[in-house]
């Protein structure tokens, strides 16, 4: 069978929740691979919910919110980019994959957008395949003492 | 006596202080952290370039701050840490003395904030050579690379939280790992969620960690995870021109943004 990637996406409600609710209305077809969770403002997207989706069988991720200036509660998003391009270093420092997360801007009119980023997102994890790396950490230490031990 | 000494039992004497925080030397010659409120104990007091602990990680302390007028001894790194916690409004309600020894090897003692900024900045502190090497390698390998050498130190972390015991800016009175419902970091010494606790303490260091490189000193299993917030600081300064540590009134560079804020990768 084919790799179906799981794609989690990080949304603020007020433009790309509504975003992709226009690409809904609007019927544009695109890849079912993406589950969408909505939060208040992209400032509410906390790092750890990253990592813990990473952790629970994600292979992709995209957040996205309002454009700069566009934001709903005037600073949410200025404050999240600073975070985000600091999460993004330091996730890079560790040797995390960091292609996997993707960051967008969408707003409320830009249903087409949101459909073709999903599009690529999807074919892009598609082609890395499934992000055992880092959610099988423990798994293959363990495998890898097991092996040691009856080589032993 | 020597000067140090001297300095601290007329503090003690004319009332300024009735707890002092500094060092002794403990049995196995290393320098340990040393609380006394009388001056009979003046003399086991000592200041040598060994004593690298930060003992501004006690101010903290409800115990301490019961004492209200504390005496301290600090290294650079201490007095750049004692900047970063004024400007995080952390240091309102205790009454400090704090002392350091100069490069000139005299006796300094600061009776405000504003001159300790003033010493903190005309010394401020840069990175140890062993640190930059480091850094500089770490960052000349491929990702994989850096991916094998953190999984393999984190693989050993036993989840002690020393690194977050030693920090002073580690204040928050219930950290996020204590938090349980839901559990966000896991309780066992296991490799992803070590990798995720090194990770949420990074980000919650990134740019406020003063570099006294205090959590890789103390880790029991060797970890360099000062490492992580050295590079945090790196960056930040790069990207936002924000330094920890260097003024009381600076603040915190991710409580804060510019309109400009500059990335290539959101789309």
């Amino acid at each position: 069978m084919d790799f179906e990637p799981k794609i989690v996406a990080f949304v603020c409600n007020w433009c790309t929740y509504a975003g992709a609710d226009l690409a809904g209305t609007s019927r544009i077809k695109y890849a079912t691979n993406v589950s969408i969770i909505r939060f208040p403002c992209t400032g509410r997207i906390d790092f750890m919910l990253l990592m813990k989706a990473f952790e629970n069988g994600a292979d992709g991720i995209i957040v996205s919110g309002c454009h700069p200036n566009d934001c709903h509660y005037t600073s949410g998003n200025f404050h999240a980019r600073r975070r985000w391009i600091v999460f993004r270093s330091l996730l890079d420092f560790i040797g995390f994959d960091t292609d996997r997360i993707t960051f967008s801007w969408v707003s409320a009119a830009e249903g087409t957008k949101w459909a073709n980023l999903v599009n690529e997102t999807t074919e892009k994890i598609r082609q890395k395949g499934a992000y055992t790396e880092f959610r099988n950490l423990d798994y293959s230490n363990f495998e890898k003492i097991n092996n040691d031990a009856i080589t032993e | 006596m020597t000067p140090l000494q001297s300095k601290v039992a007329e503090l003690f004497e004319n009332g300024t202080i009735n707890l002092m925080i500094g060092f002794k030397s403990a049995l196995n010659k290393l320098p340990v952290p040393f609380f006394f409120n009388t001056v009979s104990r003046v003399e086991e007091l000592i200041f040598t370039p060994e004593c690298k602990g930060n003992l501004s990680v006690y101010l903290q302390k409800p115990e301490v701050k019961q004492a209200k007028k504390v005496g301290l001894l600090a290294n650079i790194a201490t007095l750049r840490s004692l900047v970063q916690l004024t400007s995080e409004n952390q240091l309102g309600d205790i009454e400090k003395t704090v002392l350091t020894i100069n490069a000139q090897n005299e006796v300094e003692v600061f009776e405000n904030m504003d001159e300790v900024e003033t010493y903190v900045q005309a010394n401020f502190p840069g990175y140890s050579e062993e640190d930059k090497k480091l850094l500089e390698q770490l960052n000349s390998m491929t990702r994989d690379e850096r991916w094998q050498y953190w999984t393999d130190q984190f693989s050993a972390c036993v989840k002690c939280y020393a690194c977050r015991a030693v920090c002073p800016m580690c204040y928050c009175p219930s950290c996020t790992v204590e938090c349980n419902q839901p559990q966000w970091i896991k309780v066992s010494s296991e490799t992803t969620g070590n990798l995720e606790w090194h990770t949420i303490r990074a980000m919650h260091l990134a740019g406020r960690c003063i570099n006294c490189g205090e959590c890789g000193r103390i880790c029991p299993v060797g970890i360099p995870v000062h490492l992580l917030t050295a590079q945090m600081n790196l960056d930040i300064e790069k990207e936002f021109g924000a330094k920890t540590g260097f003024s009381c009134k600076s603040g915190y560079a991710l409580n804060t943004f510019k309109t400009g804020d500059k990335e290539q990768f959101i789309k």
